[in-house]
């Protein structure tokens, strides 16, 4: 029984959740305790537990150094990234230098790959899951934000293998948001995913004809999320302190941990109520031992001001979707709000705006995506697909152009963004020098022709093929893209039509032997589950 | 899955590289966007490889995946306008057997075509043709005054564009005719 059951799981910047679709509506599985959605934290305790979910977030203040949040901004990254500098600065867990130009994260002297604390959110929900279910789970879709490159999209399928789950798949958040929403409703339309979530942002444009889900084009940001909503008011509230106290509370890390906590209340308050109070009750002591409040009203209309240009920032990436699939705001016909922060009535008024056209507002944003993995993973599982076609099909596409570096600096372009998945395409390379007995190529993926602009994947060698007089051998590169947008490169020689070895020199993810080590250490860590009780 | 299926999808992985992107979509030579998509939507149906996930023989996934990825690249390349006529032209000419498939040559060659045609209609300078749109957008208006200072830029950068001196000498024509006559100027 228990291999036919795939779960569908949400994993986010800040909270994931789990779904499962087996005869009948997907639903969302709660935990013992009756939670829908869990923090993404993981909180490694000292008696050698590990803590995961909404309980671990409070660790975020109390055991702040051995509490590692908002891991997926950092999963696929190399260490030298911007993302990765940014949060060094205000992470109070230890980011470190891996080898390969890799992150790692060291917490209590233990030395963690970032696709290793993801796995320990993933064994939180298969977890949830086979309690609520009593009997084991070992397979799962897992989505990622659609603008996640394939070094990020690997290191996620890695997550979900060390945490001892076979990913089915790899699928879109707003395509999965799409696919709950259209499943079994036989409509055919054209709408806008919006998916504001706590650390990314996507717009996927789709077009559903009854069963079909094609999408047409997708873009996002993968640096713009509610986080950064709750640091505009994180810097508004330490700056007035700085101005009222002469402290910076940004200087010290507990004291930015408790600055954190209060300004994502205070963004969930003044979205529900119109206005928040925030109040955190001796945040720091003064020089001369005074313990210090910090207390402040935050309007509607002064967060709004705030927060606009954010607002403003996603509409540039919906103008660049709605482009790429030639389409104008007014051609769609209903438009998905997927994420926490598109709660926000800043955000809601600003979508109503721009599309001319009421939000829809009857799927959870929170639990939305989850179900459509759900759906996706049965749909993968059914056996009567082959013989009887199966509810729905998802074409999706790639979200970055692929490339291979050429000479200076700059790159050629290979497969243009918005293809639709899988695809293959060739390109034919010869040899430079006499003799010349190996072949290097480097595979980028963004929209910039330097290569500088764009995200490294890898640089690959392909040996094995015939020795001539340069320009004499040719070798074919096939660049395929695979369902879950994951790029595999591969070479034949051109005139024996040999499959040419090729080797991976440098990437930014985990070997074979990284990977079973952190597979047998995931299955070593035991989970806590008691802190409800105390 | 039936054993004619499995027949067809046998028969269509082996001949798919003599298939034209038509002969893949099961398309008339010469279809137009609407009958492309309907086709595309009809063929993903039946070979999407989600359909086949659970299908044990490893074989059959393999060759359905061959079918699917060939099907995507025709879907790209018949859904875009100028890429259709291209490859059109391509598989009705003399060099069929080796133009199946559009390759980097042709997508250079549908870009070339492009480029050659912007240039034609707007100038050969990227400034050239900046100033030249933004005087079009300003004639349009009939703002004759700015018309005139964008063309004069864009003559700058191209001062042999007989189509940007024929824009100008037009402005020129309207300025004169909106100036009140007889007035002195002062120098």
């Amino acid at each position: 029984m228990s291999s036919d059951i795939a779960l569908g799981i949400d994993l986010g910047t800040s909270y994931s959740c789990v779904a499962i679709a087996s005869g009948g509506p997907p639903q969302v599985i709660p935990n013992e305790w009756g939670e829908r959605t869990h923090a993404s934290v993981v909180s490694f305790l000292e008696d050698g537990h590990v803590l995961v979910g909404n309980d671990a977030k409070k660790n975020i203040i109390t055991n702040a150094e051995n509490t590692v949040y908002s891991a997926k901004r950092l999963i696929g990254r190399f260490y030298f990234s911007d993302e990765v500098k940014k949060a060094q600065a205000v992470m109070p867990y230890g980011i470190i230098e891996g080898p390969n130009n890799a992150v790692r994260i060291k917490v209590r002297e233990r030395v963690m790959a970032v696709p290793e604390i993801s796995a320990l959110v993933l064994k939180e929900m298969k977890a949830v899951a086979e309690t609520h279910l009593g009997h084991p789970v070992t397979k799962a879709v897992v989505t990622c934000p659609a603008y996640f490159n394939d070094n990020q999209r690997q290191a996620t399928k890695d997550a979900g293998r060390i945490a001892g789950l076979e990913v089915l798949r790899i699928i879109n958040e707003p395509t999965a948001a799409a696919l709950a929403y259209g499943f079994g409703k036989d409509i055919t339309q054209k709408i806008c995913v919006y998916d504001l979530g706590g650390g990314t942002f996507d717009v996927s444009i789709l077009e559903i004809g009854k069963d079909v889900f094609e999408v047409l084009s997708t873009a996002g940001d993968t640096y713009l999320g509610g986080d950064d909503f709750d640091d505009r008011i994180m810097a508004w509230l330490a700056e007035d302190f700085l101005k009222k106290h002469g402290l910076d509370l940004r200087q010290n890390k507990f004291c930015l941990q408790m600055l954190k906590e209060a300004g994502e209340r205070a963004k969930i308050e003044v979205g529900r109520d119109g206005v928040a109070d925030i109040s955190v009750p001796g945040i720091c002591q003064s020089p001369e031992g005074q313990v210090l409040d910090l207390a402040q009203r935050l309007g509607a209309e002064q967060f709004n001001k705030m927060v606009m240009d954010l607002v403003q920032c996603t509409f540039k990436v919906c103008d660049e979707a709605l482009q790429s699939a030639r389409l104008t705001a007014a051609d769609v016909d209903a438009v998905i709000l997927v994420g926490g922060p598109t709660r926000l009535p800043i955000v809601r008024s600003s979508v109503r705006h721009y599309f001319q056209k009421e939000p829809l507002t009857g799927v959870d944003p929170d639990e939305v995506v989850a179900l459509g993995a759900a759906i996706q993973g049965a749909a993968l599982l059914n056996r009567d697909a082959a013989e009887y076609g199966q509810a729905s099909y998802l074409l999706d596409v790639t979200p970055l152009t692929l490339r291979v570096g050429t000479v200076g600096g700059f790159s050629e372009r290979i497969i243009d963004k918005n293809t639709p998945i899988p695809i293959e395409k060739s390109k034919t390379f010869t040899t430079s020098r006499d003799g010349q007995d190996r072949v290097k190529i480097r595979v980028y993926q963004g929209e910039e022709s330097k290569v500088d602009g764009c995200e490294l994947l890898g640089e690959f060698e392909f040996t094995g093929f015939r020795v001539g007089y340069r320009g004499e051998v040719q070798i074919q590169v096939t660049f395929e893209i695979d369902s879950n947008g994951i790029v595999n490169v591969s070479a034949t020689d051109l005139e024996t039509g040999q499959r040419t070895s090729s080797t991976i020199s440098l990437s930014s993810g985990l070997s074979e032997q990284d990977l079973k080590k952190a597979v047998d250490d995931n299955a070593g860590i035991e989970l806590a589950r008691t802190q409800h009780a105390v | 899955m039936d054993a004619q299926f499995l027949i067809e999808v046998e028969t269509l992985a082996t001949v798919l590289d003599q298939l034209d992107y038509y002969g893949v979509l099961k398309l008339e030579p010469g279809a137009g966007a609407a009958d492309v998509k309907a086709a595309y939507y009809r063929e993903s149906r039946t070979f999407h490889p989600d359909r086949y996930a659970a299908v044990e023989s490893v074989e059959v996934r393999e060759m359905i995946g061959r079918i699917y990825r060939r099907i995507n690249e025709a879907y790209t390349v018949l859904r875009d306008d100028q890429k259709r006529v291209k490859y059109q032209a391509d598989v009705s000419g003399p060099d069929r057997r080796n133009k199946l498939r559009f390759t980097e040559a042709e997508e250079s060659a549908v870009q070339a075509d492009q480029k050659r045609k912007q240039e034609e209609q707007l100038g050969q300078t990227p400034n050239g043709r900046k100033f030249y749109s933004a005087a079009l957008i300003e004639i349009n208006a009939q703002r004759w005054e700015a018309a005139e200072r964008a063309l004069k830029g864009a003559l700058m950068y191209e001062s042999g564009n007989a189509r940007f001196k024929e824009a100008l000498a037009m402005v020129q024509g309207e300025l004169e005719k909106s100036r009140p006559k007889g007035d002195y100027r002062i120098k």
